[in-house]
């Protein structure tokens, strides 16, 4: 008997304690003005609620549910600040907001970077002959507008002797390779220094650890300030969600990388990172017919870049900038 | 007038008097400047002459194990270990014979007697060489092994396997052969970590017109903005 009662004492003094804490807790988190205007802003979201349809929110479940995903969205942290665990919250939410509005089964990861990695690229513009199966194969890939016909990687068809692309064709369509001219592509060089970093007014926009330049589309304010700061026209705007046909979407995505866009936001090239931090090659240089295209790990001195570097005449674009882009071109 | 002429004067006097002050403080500061400014000037030019990044990027030789990447999944592909090293040691090509339609090349040229209704496609009748210069292009036994023809042969009588083709084609393309060990010619299979598995000369290219064929593109560019 005396055990039990100890016992059932003890599991008291327990409930007794977490209570404190709790309170102790709630005493201690001083209301932030951003707490504030949250709970602000879903009480009003509530009374306009009940105006509208005249009842309690929350009579329908999968609306309420809804709402309550996108308000929990709209006051996350920027993805920089966000621990691994809030990492993996947005990322199910904006599954499940995937799944609720549009009926999409996505995987959207949130893969951190892989150790003693630095991204790096190169592209041979011997090999080039202007197929464009690189471009195709980015548009499936990274989910891009199919209204507006963007493309993060450009193909420009060069007279012989010129190294700037703005010299070149970027519109072409005939039978390619035309002989006497040469292909060369462009696309985000993602430079070790990188200027539309700097213009970002929101710090949208960064380098991560390795080597990649991604963009939170869910803080970026659509500014354009780094599209006017990159010298190699590498940033692309969408004016508008992406109209892909729904069969036609890729459901592996990254937060970082190829996820569906909301409007108005700043997108570019990111080497196709849901797939490069799992090992896996750019979709450009899998889908490359001419294998002019090399990625690989400059961190590695057995890689496949590394020898490119090493053993082939290799430029940069506007290299007198100091932008240190991490795309070479070389010739066999 | 003259008092107001005066005070003219005497407002004249004093601007001068001020501008020669200051001219004379901003000597004094500049005195001051000059080193401060030089001692930047070399800072700066000690900052500049940094290690360009290409630099440093050869200079990291610790080795990388790219096996270490936990998602690398294996390629569905069949392969082979290749027959020479790389810079990183032994690596794997794409496997050749399962893509040959009617291998293996025994089935027919053997001892026995073939007789075929399909003589037009079973005697190759659909193989055009093009591969060598116009006009004297490659007869098939060039590659093609004279009495054994479920391999290959090259120049020194080396007799080749189909999965090994790379060591046929070297001997002309030795330059491009030298780009595809290293890395700089061809392509890896899917991956860029995990074991190194890369095209074989013949995933690509046709061995009896290995030229790409002129083609459309896959598509087409608008204008930016």
């Amino acid at each position: 008997m005396s055990l039990q009662d100890n016992e059932k004492e003890m599991e008291k003094d327990k409930e007794n304690k977490n209570t404190n804490e709790i309170l102790a807790d709630a005493l201690a988190d001083k209301s932030s003005r951003r707490s504030f205007i949250k709970n602000l802003s879903i009480g009003a979201a509530a009374a306009s609620a009940t105006l509208v349809t005249g009842c309690v929110p929350g009579a329908d479940a999968a609306v309420s549910g809804e709402m309550r995903l996108r308000w929990q969205e709209f006051f996350k942290k920027n993805y920089r600040l966000m621990t691994e665990e809030e990492k993996e919250q947005t990322v199910s939410r904006l599954e499940r907001l995937a799944a609720l509005k549009d009926g999409l089964e996505l995987q959207i990861g949130s893969e951190p970077p892989l150790p003693k990695v630095l991204y790096g690229y190169a592209f041979n513009i011997t090999r080039c002959e202007g197929f464009m199966e690189c471009v195709t194969a980015c548009i499936k890939e990274n989910n891009l507008d199919r209204k507006t016909h963007t493309q993060y990687i450009r193909i420009f068809e060069m007279e012989p002797g010129q190294l700037d692309p703005s010299t070149g064709d970027g519109k072409y369509f005939h039978e390619v390779p035309v002989e006497n001219k040469f292909y060369m592509g462009t696309q985000c060089f993602h430079c070790e220094n990188a200027p539309c970093t700097k213009a970002c007014p929101t710090k949208a926009t960064w380098r991560e650890p390795d080597g990649i330049v991604v963009v939170d589309y869910d803080w970026c304010i659509g500014c354009r300030y780094c599209q006017a700061a990159c010298p190699y026209f590498g940033r692309r705007f969408n004016w508008g969600k992406a109209e892909i046909p729904k069969e036609e979407i890729t459901t592996k995505q990254h937060y970082l990388g190829n996820r569906l866009r909301p409007m108005g936001k700043m997108e570019k090239c990111t080497f196709c990172i849901q797939r490069t931090r799992k090992g896996r090659l750019p979709a450009c240089v899998e889908a490359c017919p001419t294998g002019s295209r090399v990625f690989g790990n400059l961190l590695d001195p057995d890689s496949e870049i590394r020898y490119v570097l090493k053993h082939k005449k290799v430029f940069r674009m506007k290299e007198e900038l100091g932008t240190e882009p991490k795309f070479w071109y070389f010739i066999d | 007038m003259n008092f107001g002429e005066n005070k003219r004067e005497g407002n004249k006097r004093t601007t001068m008097k001020t501008l020669m002050n200051g001219m004379a403080r901003w000597l004094w500061g500049s005195f001051l400047l000059i080193p401060a400014l030089l001692l930047v000037c070399v800072g700066t030019g000690a900052a500049s002459e940094k290690k360009p990044f290409l630099d440093t990027i050869k200079s990291v030789d610790a080795p990388f194990d790219s096996r270490s990447v936990q998602q690398v999944q294996p390629v569905p592909q069949p392969t082979v270990v290749a027959k020479e090293e790389y810079q990183g040691g032994q690596f794997r090509v794409l496997a050749r014979k399962e893509q040959i339609e009617r291998h293996k090349c025994s089935n027919c040229h053997g001892e026995k007697e073939v007789k075929g209704k399909n003589a037009f496609t079973l005697t190759h009748g659909n193989v055009v060489v093009q591969h060598g210069r116009e006009g004297s292009e490659l007869a098939c036994i060039d590659c093609h092994h004279p009495q054994d023809r479920d391999a290959l042969e090259d120049k020194k009588g080396r007799k080749i396997d189909f999965d090994h083709s790379y060591q046929l084609c070297g001997q002309c393309h030795f330059r491009q052969k030298r780009d595809w060990l290293g890395g700089a010619h061809g392509k890896r299979v899917s991956y860029w970590a995990g074991e190194r598995i890369i095209f074989n000369c013949t995933t690509c290219h046709d061995p009896h017109a290995p030229r790409f064929a002129k083609r459309f593109p896959a598509t087409y560019s608008v204008p930016l903005n």
